[in-house]
């Protein structure tokens, strides 16, 4: 062991040792992403199974069919009366709650309204549901089916709430459910259900949302019907991302694909995956898709909401042309449901952490999270060479210890912290600026301000450099320990979110990647590629590529951004412009910095 | 005359600032205090402000406090907080009184550094001296510490014990050893541990006594130990005519010796003894117990030449090992920590440290929220990042230490100044 750390002692002294760690973080940066391309392969990637068997996915027979083919007629007939005549939510709600009553069950509303009229965040409507109590059961459990009346696309949900109206009435006649069953019918697909299961869960935010008059037993699982497409279909969409990246635990997504695939022999696709294939190229690309939107971290149907409070829950949406009818889906939503009232427990034997890639391939969180956690750890690795960097001294010869060669590299010289840290403080604290703002803009005026911003961000980072120069000259070591402290931060923050939302850590890490080698140029020329990778300008430019239509849907995703900050708890927002943004305004900083001269330290 | 007006201004706009802070923090965001309440690594079992209101709740409908197993805490907060309008009602009585009991705090702080005890004791004075912080300073880092401002906020009782223990120390070395009795006396009424203070608090006030009244050791330490007894005989009579019953020397005493509250904390206890068999539960309790109080006869000997260096050390290995600790028992080494900048320079994971300990405080939320809302991790995850914080805060310990005798050795050897050492 002596020998060990003397061998070590020698080694730190090595001038070549602190040559090392930009290659060794690029390095990092490298394997997190080969990583991650790896993944798809058969060797690192696993099928699928069915960890809990109580669920038994498959195994019943499904009786939906026959005579309720009738009554589905009859609901959709009522149903898209209600639609043509558009209807407003309370006369929707009356009709619908007559239906109930004539089927027989418990049926409750609750009101709902999200205004303020700083951040034009605003939803607000009435919520239907109806209770189905258990037969076998004593309701300290429950599952829930939802149907939105308007879909996340804004279409009318016609078939999906016939299909609950009759699954409903078909359901009241089994005596085999052990757990309640609750029928909700929202009026769209992101505050309502969100308001219920706040309610649902006592969380009624200060009186914005109305509490629930009645309720079941604790919500163990849902399943959210957006069936909006007129027409047979031929396979059953699978949307399973929840808000901030949450996803349901991989069983329920297992039963869905068994029943659907396996028994009812439809297609499965997940993540808009229309064409199904199982190639290289089409996993790669379907755990892309799933990373980007659990980065984004927005809500992705009326299932979203369920998840942040521990309920597991999917959106099934049929798509394609084929022959399965709506009696297809329903026996699909039977089916399920048997399986999630076969439950003894919670589900907790499967994945909370996975990647899919394909309806029958996933990575769990042990493979994939080490490609996180490298592009965090190269922002860490260079920290500590920046800092062991920056007490070096920075003459060859310090004067008085001419001969004496050894003892140079050990030599410390005192670091000047305080400006580093302050600059570091204020940059996170700017942070707060943009993220008040977007979040407490009026709707109509997002795009215009988002515009204002885009350019005063362009010339931010010039004017705090003059103004950093101007009054305290920073040395060549203060840089240094600007972005060592800057890249500190921001590879712990990255490293603690990896454990929340591994995509967003990821994408976040990525992006800014190049801030771990800036070092203070005093060129102009090398803030514009540091100027492209800013928050709002990746922002800009990705919208623009992905919707193609310059400014206008950033306005839109801003104030989806907004809404979800309010509304559902998504944190996304806060990570752009509070880890992200000021790592960038300090990079920035330190590429435009001109290093004065040292003063003499004595 | 004209500087000291200056110095006088510039730490009451300290003090103004502070309080300013603490109190926007209050008002602007209004669910912050009872969100910091509720956090595990702010408020434990024996300090909690939630449990206090439960246990003055409890006391001012007439119940015994302790019962229902809730209220951990001596029984004089209950006189004291049941002074106050109730904190539901009028919160802003109970965030003054822990503004000002932070700012005293701060106070007896500032006198600690100002006095120069940390460079220059009576018995080894540093080479290193020169480069020290102000008093000022070092009040304004503990006052603006990111710990102690969350430990106000979340309105910890564990700020009175941290008032107490400054204010020994600080009546300590003005050389008013029975003031300092005093205040051990109430800081370890309060929460126990700090009675393991007394040796190191003994040695520094015989030391800061004026040569002309230094008379024997024995004679001062029979005196102050007459005194410490007195006091606390005093306290719990009062509290017993409080509760009418002895019952509090076991809720409260009992608890912290006992572990018998195993709800979650930063420390290293909680996970070892939920997982133990119970057999072996007294055995173990007191080795730990053990393990704790040993540090103290060990450091007093062996850093006789400098009691505040053991004071300190003290502190910050009970934030490491006692049964409950908090951020609030970090946030007093931290606080303690700034006397010793002109080692800083011996020091040799600075940086390391640091970024530990910055690194276990922004994954322990997260992966108590993994643990307990996300209901995706388990208690394995929260209990590896305490590990890492306490392994964090050890390091800091060991190298203050290591950083201290390296001073000291410096003084006997000085041809080895500025050479590398090795530890074996």
């Amino acid at each position: 062991m002596p020998r060990l750390l003397s061998g070590a002692f020698r080694l730190k002294n090595d001038p070549r040792i602190l040559k090392l760690p930009p290659y060794l973080s690029l390095l990092c940066l490298l394997v997190g992403i080969a990583w991650l391309l790896l993944l798809p392969l058969d060797n690192y990637s696993r099928r699928t199974y069915i960890s809990e068997n109580a669920l038994l996915p498959g195994q019943v027979h499904t009786y939906f069919g026959g005579s309720d083919q009738n009554v589905f007629r009859a609901y959709k007939h009522e149903v898209n009366s209600l639609a043509d005549s558009n209807a407003t939510n309370p006369a929707i709600n009356d009709k619908l709650s007559e239906i109930f009553a004539g089927i027989g069950l418990k049926t409750a509303r609750q009101r709902y309204g999200y205004r303020s009229t700083s951040s034009g965040v605003e939803a607000h409507g009435e919520n239907i549901y109806a209770i189905l109590p258990a037969p076998r059961g004593d309701a300290t459990e429950a599952i829930v089916l939802v149907a939105a009346w308007r879909n996340v696309k804004g279409e009318v949900n016609k078939n999906g709430v016939a299909l609950l109206l009759t699954l409903a009435r078909y359901f009241r006649r089994w005596s085999l459910w052990s757990k309640d069953i609750v029928f909700l019918v929202t009026p769209d697909s992101a505050a309502g259900p969100q308001a219920w299961v706040d309610a649902y869960h006592d969380e009624l935010h200060g009186g914005r949302v109305g509490s629930l008059p009645v309720k079941g037993g604790a919500l163990q699982g849902a399943v959210a019907v957006d069936f909006a497409r007129e027409g047979r279909f031929r396979s059953v969409h699978v949307a399973y991302d929840g808000v901030n990246g949450q996803l349901p635990n991989l069983d329920l997504i297992n039963s869905v694909v068994s029943i659907a695939g396996g028994q009812m022999g439809m297609g499965v696709g997940i993540q808009e995956m229309w064409e199904q294939r199982d190639g290289y190229r089409e996993r790669l690309d379907t755990m892309l898709r799933g990373m980007l939107k659990q980065g984004l971290g927005a809500a992705s149907g009326p299932h979203s909401a369920f998840i942040p409070y521990h309920v597991d829950a999917v959106t099934l949406q049929p798509y394609g042309e084929g022959w399965q009818d709506e009696m297809a889906m329903g026996r699909v939503i039977e089916g399920t449901f048997r399986s999630l009232n076969n439950l003894l427990e919670k589900l907790h034997q499967s994945f909370f952490f996975y990647l899919l890639m394909g309806t029958e391939r996933f990575v769990s969180i042990g493979t994939y999270l080490p490609s996180a956690m490298l592009v965090a750890a190269n922002f860490t690795i260079m920290a500590i060479a920046l800092w062991v960097k920056s007490g070096q001294p920075e003459g060859e010869v310090v004067p008085g210890l001419e001969g004496k060669k050894g003892e140079k590299a050990r030599l410390v010289t005192e670091r000047h912290l305080f400006l580093p840290l302050g600059v570091v403080t204020v940059a996170q604290a700017l942070g707060v600026v943009p993220l008040w703002v977007f979040n407490h803009t009026p709707a109509s005026l997002q795009t215009t301000v988002f515009a204002v911003f885009l350019v005063l961000n362009t010339a931010l980072p010039h004017v705090l450099s003059a103004i950093l120069t101007r009054t305290y000259n920073p040395t060549t070591q203060q840089y240094q320990l600007i972005t060592s402290f800057s890249l500190l931060l921001l590879g712990m923050f990255l490293s603690s979110l990896a454990t929340l939302n591994f995509s967003l850590a990821l994408i976040v890490g990525l992006l800014s990647s190049p801030l771990s080698f800036v070092r203070p140029a005093g060129r102009v020329a090398w803030s514009v590629p540091l100027a492209i990778i800013s928050p709002p300008a990746v922002l800009a430019l990705t919208t623009a590529v992905v919707k193609d239509g310059g400014l206008a849907p950033v306005g839109d995703v801003l104030r989806e951004a907004a809404f979800g900050w309010d509304v559902m708890g998504m944190y996304t927002p806060v990570v752009v412009w509070c880890v992200w943004w000021p790592a960038w305004l300090v990079g920035n900083l330190v590429v435009l910095g001109r290093p004065g001269r040292k003063d003499k330290v004595a | 005359m004209n500087g000291g007006e200056v110095t006088l201004g510039r730490t009451a706009r300290l003090y103004i600032g502070a309080a300013v802070l603490r109190l926007a923090l209050f008002t602007i965001f209004p669910g912050l205090p009872d969100l910091l309440t509720g956090r595990v690594e702010v408020s434990t079992p024996v300090t909690s402000f939630k449990r206090l209101q439960e246990g003055l709740f409890l006391y001012n409908h007439n119940v015994s406090p302790y019962d229902g197993g809730v209220y951990h805490q001596a029984p004089l907060f209950l006189p004291l907080f049941s002074l106050l309008p109730s904190s539901a009602t009028f919160p802003i009585f109970t965030y003054l009184l822990y503004v000002a009991v932070d700012l005293l705090s701060a106070d007896a702080l500032l006198k600690i550094a100002d006095s120069g005890e940390a460079v220059s004791s009576r018995l080894f004075t540093s080479p290193r001296r020169e480069k020290r912080w102000s008093g000022f300073v070092i009040a304004a880092v503990y006052l603006f510490n990111p710990f102690t401002i969350a430990t106000c906020l979340g309105r910890s009782t564990s700020v009175f014990t941290t008032c107490a223990i400054l204010h020994a120390i600080s009546k300590a070395i003005a050389g008013a050893p029975i003031s300092a009795m005093i205040a051990l006396s109430f800081a370890s009424y309060l929460s126990m541990y700090p009675l393991l203070l007394l040796p190191p608090l003994l040695l520094l006030g015989y030391d800061r006594r004026p040569a002309a009244d230094r008379t024997s050791p024995i004679a001062f330490t029979s005196k102050h130990v007459l005194v410490v007894a007195g006091i606390h005989s005093a306290l719990f009579g009062m509290s017993y005519l409080i509760t009418g019953s002895w019952e509090f020397l076991r809720s409260t005493y009992g608890v912290q010796l006992t572990l018998s509250d195993l709800t979650p904390n930063v420390g290293l206890w909680w996970y070892f003894f939920i997982e133990m068999f119970d057999s072996f539960r007294s055995f173990f309790l007191a080795v730990f117990w053990l393990h704790l109080s040993s540090y103290v006869g060990g450091l007093c000997v062996r850093i006789r030449t400098q009691p505040l260096v053991v004071l300190t050390l003290l502190l910050g290995i009970f934030a490491i090992f006692k049964p409950y600790p908090s951020i609030a028992d970090v946030s007093l080494f931290l606080a303690m920590m700034p006397l010793y900048r002109h080692v800083f320079p011996l020091m040799r994971y600075t940086f390391v440290v640091a970024a530990v300990v910055m690194y276990a405080t922004f994954l322990g939320p997260a992966f108590y929220h993994l643990w307990i809302y996300a209901g995706s991790g388990n208690a394995n995850f929260f209990y590896a990042i305490t590990l890492v914080w306490g392994l964090g805060l050890s390091l800091m310990v060991c190298d203050l230490t290591f950083a201290i005798l390296r001073d000291e050795w410096e003084v006997e050897r000085p041809e080895m100044v500025g050479k590398e050492i090795r530890q074996i």
